[in-house]
């Protein structure tokens, strides 16, 4: 037993990945708790899970595809297709159980044809899955060009129950920590994804297949492997999983639509990169995968907490957690292929050319090594850093109160005469400001604990109308955002009046959802408006 | 009549890798002529061309770009994922070059009175384009070092600018939409010398990329390296710097379409500008017969029609009135068609049932 398990363990190195990403999640979620107070609740921890299911589904049928050497792209693809068929066949009445068997079989047919090609067409997983992504996106829209809600009441049991974590939460009240069942299922699959790859035959012609640029392939095919079935079975497999996570994905937003989970499937390589697994194949565990994914659900929830940063900071810290990872893992490529030459000529060779041949190492490497911390440096200061310059002496990492947006207050004091009333909420110190703008030039705001009033002329207030007129306001160029609020972005709510007209728009920073020329009217209008003096912001 | 005959013989046409792209552009003008009216009108107003064929060419300029550069990646045995992303980054900077105002930064003026001013660029025209390509450049040796100097795949090291290229983007425009008035910057998009302008900047582009690679050696490197880095080296080509050049070169490209595509729409949109645009430069080479993924012999022209046969489809699928949104299936159907004319598989089958049939034909 324990012979096995030091042959198995033997060479530790292939565990560094793996280990390096369940380090770096502990390390940043530990990070997460000491900086940001909010993180210290434990359903934080339990909401990485709910926020990901389907992407940790997708992760198990990628990260198989890509251990066995290949790639999928079309994972997004047949995602959105499955919501889709889904949403429409419920509408129609059909039986959801029914549906879900037939989705998955349509899932598993997708794998199989793109499989198919790959294998005995010899076509690169690339342009095939590719192909199979455009064609399940084109397809979804064919079905449906708008968004199928779906009101079915299996629907409302399987997102809206609770599984209550044993010893976290009290049985009687329903109250405390709590995970849904899709979490339940998401790990299920990894569980079946793990047994597949580790303990079966299959598994083992699937790492067999994977990785050396392709001469592995050639190796198991010699060894009288049955390579091409495989192949195609491990895209089947891909696309079970895709399916599956579409009917998670379905599940989670209640609807479907062509445009669900758009680029997907990169944040799932990235995930299965994150991993530990090496995208060039034959190396690498699912259980990395999940961590993985728990990463950047860490990352997204962290910016969140942060609240200055905006949400595309999320790509550009998984862009730069991949640059690390694949350095690693090209690191530790590299010093295996020299250690198993070392190995071949013998202990005296290895001892003298040892260290000559770190130093050529490391001098071949600096570049990279160099901008992949120069990267990570900045991005962490950016992420954990922001928050120290904004709080305040007195704040003690408390953060501040969210005030309630005051939509009803400005109505009023569009009521009461003003011509534009200007509500700005949020931020990281919690800005609660509300302009009024009159026709004589009279500014009141107030931001909760004072009020400042200023006095503009009424031509400089006509000429800021006649500008946000121009700017096409009471046009339908301007509409509203109905963004879901990020963390702590800036709210705003405008209300103009204009020869008679009223017009508002509200919307939401942190997203190109708004329209261009919002900006340019708040931009304008911040011209005029009275500035809080210091210490109040 | 002979030198016609061999010309046009057909094993001449089995060789040519142009043959695959020429006959889809062909079937699909085929089918415009036969299904949609008026297709090949052609009309002058204002000394400027008009007409579908234009509308073609035109708006297959972005991808032409990103095709040329993206074939001499190929062809050094790699690709580039990142060209979508690098657009987004070229067309940001862009963008803030030509109106910092709006993202906060030199808030000071009248802001209105600029906006619909044609003239106005808070920096010359002339360096906001020099500067943006230069970004693109940039970001090309990005990819190019950690494919050569860091030895990493070229999918996995292209694929961190795509994830992140557009994160940058937003970054630097604040992730805030920024409308162009400016009229001789819209002009490259816009502009027309009878054909559209960006045709020519394209051309030039093309012409530029075919004499560096059959006029000079660098084609050849590029070839050679790909077909075998290592004996490239031995032979002593400095395989690093071939493909840090094919990158950095990839990269221009990329700076070159997003300077075209984002005069044309006169917005910056970072989540938008190049969306999926790597794959269509992907699936241009691909189909201009240019091997993804084995490297050595590349086809510049190919590459061009292979760009041209998929702005043809798109177009006639519009003007046929497929949705725009259902565009994507038509154009997996049309990557599997090319997968097929090209797999030796088929071919193979091909073969075989013609001699079979041959053979069935000598019995009887």
């Amino acid at each position: 037993m324990m012979q096995t398990l030091r042959l198995r363990l033997g060479n530790s190195r292939k565990f560094l990945p793996v280990g390096a990403t369940v380090a770096l999640f502990a390390i940043a979620f530990l990070a997460g708790t000491l900086f940001f107070p909010a993180m210290r609740d434990g359903q934080s921890f339990f909401n990485l899970f709910i926020t990901t299911p389907f992407l940790l589904i997708l992760v198990v049928g990628e990260g198989l595809v890509i251990i066995s050497g290949g790639i999928d792209l079309s994972v997004s693809g047949v995602l959105a297709l499955t919501t889709v068929v889904t949403a429409a066949l419920l509408r129609d009445g059909w039986d959801p159980w029914l549906v879900f068997g037939l989705m998955l079989g349509m899932g598993v047919l997708f794998g199989a044809v793109m499989g198919a090609f790959i294998a005995y067409l010899k076509v690169q997983p690339f342009i095939a899955t590719l192909a199979g992504m455009w064609l399940a996106r084109g397809l979804s829209f064919v079905i449906s060009d708008s968004e199928i809600r779906i009101y079915d009441p299996l629907y409302r049991t399987l997102s809206g129950t609770r599984i209550l974590i044993p010893g976290l939460a009290d049985p009687v009240t329903k109250k405390g920590d709590y995970v849904t069942i899709l979490v339940v299922v998401a790990l299920l699959v990894l569980a079946v994804g793990m047994y597949i790859a580790h303990f079966t035959k299959f598994g083992r012609t699937i790492y067999a297949m994977g990785g050396n640029n392709g001469l592995n392939e050639q190796s198991a095919r010699l060894m009288g492997l049955r390579v091409d079935r495989t192949k195609v079975q491990v895209y089947m497999l891909s696309g079970f999983c895709s399916a599956l996570a579409g009917i998670a994905y379905s599940i989670y937003v209640g609807s479907g639509h062509g445009t669900h989970a758009t680029g997907m499937e990169l944040t799932t390589i990235a995930a299965v990169v994150i991993g530990g697994m090496a995208l060039t194949g034959g190396e690498g565990y699912l259980l990395g995968g999940l961590f993985g994914v728990l990463i950047t659900a860490l990352i997204q929830s962290l910016i969140q907490f942060n609240g200055q940063l905006s949400s595309w900071w999320t790509s550009i810290v998984i862009g730069a957690l991949m640059l690390v990872f694949i350095g690693v893992q090209s690191l530790l490529a590299t010093l295996n292929a020299r250690q198993l030459i070392a190995g071949r000529l013998g202990i005296a060779g290895r001892a003298s050319t040892a260290g000559r041949g770190r130093r050529a190492f490391w001098r071949d490497r600096r570049v990279v090594v160099g901008a992949a911390a120069v990267v990570v440096l900045l991005v962490t200061v950016q992420v954990f850093g922001a928050q120290n310059g904004a709080r305040g002496p007195g704040d003690a990492g408390t953060g501040c109160q969210l005030k309630p947006f005051r939509q009803d207050r400005a109505t009023e004091l569009m009521k009461g005469g003003a011509v534009i009333a200007y509500e700005r909420n949020g931020g990281s110190s919690c800005v609660d400001e509300l302009y009024a703008i009159y026709s004589d030039g009279r500014i009141v705001a107030d931001n909760g604990t004072q009020t400042i009033e200023k006095q503009a002329s009424p031509t400089e207030v006509e000429a800021l109308l006649g500008a946000i007129d121009g700017l096409g306001w009471f046009t339908d160029n301007m509409y509203s955002t109905s963004e879901i609020q990020c963390g702590q972005c800036f709210t705003y709510y405008t209300a103009v009046s204009f020869k008679g007209v009223v017009k508002t728009v509200k919307a939401v920073d942190g997203g190109t959802a708004a329209p261009a020329n919002y900006w340019l009217m708040t931009s304008r209008l911040s011209t005029i408006l009275p500035k809080f003096g210091a210490g109040s912001q | 009549m002979s030198a016609l005959r061999s010309v046009f013989s057909r094993s001449r046409l089995r060789e040519s890798r142009l043959s695959v792209p020429i006959l889809a552009l062909a079937v699909i003008l085929l089918f415009d002529f036969v299904f949609v009216p008026g297709f090949f009108n052609l009309e002058i107003r204002d000394g400027h061309l008009f007409g579908s064929l234009v509308d073609i060419l035109r708006n297959s300029t972005p991808t032409v770009a990103l095709a040329i550069g993206m074939t001499l990646v190929i062809a050094t045995g790699g690709v580039d994922l990142s060209v979508g992303a690098i657009m987004a980054i070229a067309a940001s900077v862009a963008c803030i070059l030509i109106d910092p105002r709006i993202v906060g930064l030199n808030l000071q003026g009248d802001i209105t009175a600029v906006v619909g001013d044609p003239t106005y660029s808070f920096v010359p025209i002339p360096i906001v384009i020099v500067a943006s390509l230069a970004v693109a450049v940039v970001c090309g040796l990005w990819n190019g070092v950690l494919v050569s100097f860091g030895r990493i795949q070229p999918m996995v090291a292209t694929l961190i600018l795509m994830i992140a290229g557009r994160g940058i983007a937003q970054l630097i425009t604040n992730s805030i939409k920024i409308i162009i008035f400016n009229d001789s910057f819209a002009f490259i998009g816009n502009g027309f010398i009878v054909l559209p302008f960006s045709l020519f900047i394209v051309v030039a582009l093309f012409a530029g990329a075919w004499l560096l690679t059959r006029r000079t050696a660098i084609g050849l490197f590029v070839e050679s390296v790909g077909i075998s880095f290592r004996a490239s080296l031995y032979s002593g080509i400095n395989e690093k710097r071939i493909k840090l050049f094919a990158y950095a070169f990839c990269g221009f490209c990329a700076g070159v379409a997003a300077l075209i595509a984002v005069s044309s729409i006169r917005t910056s949109d970072a989540n938008q500008i190049g969306l999926y645009t790597e794959l269509d430069a992907i699936l241009a080479v691909v189909i201009g017969g240019t091997v993804l993924g084995a490297g050595g012999r590349f086809s510049l022209l190919g590459s061009l029609i292979g760009a041209l046969v998929i702005q043809a489809t798109q177009t006639s699928m519009y003007a046929i009135g497929v949705a725009a949104s259902a565009i994507t299936a038509v154009k997996a159907v049309m990557v599997i068609v090319v997968i097929l004319l090209y797999s030796q598989q088929v071919q193979d089958l091909g073969r075989r049932i013609a001699g079979r049939l041959a053979r069935r034909q000598a019995a009887a």
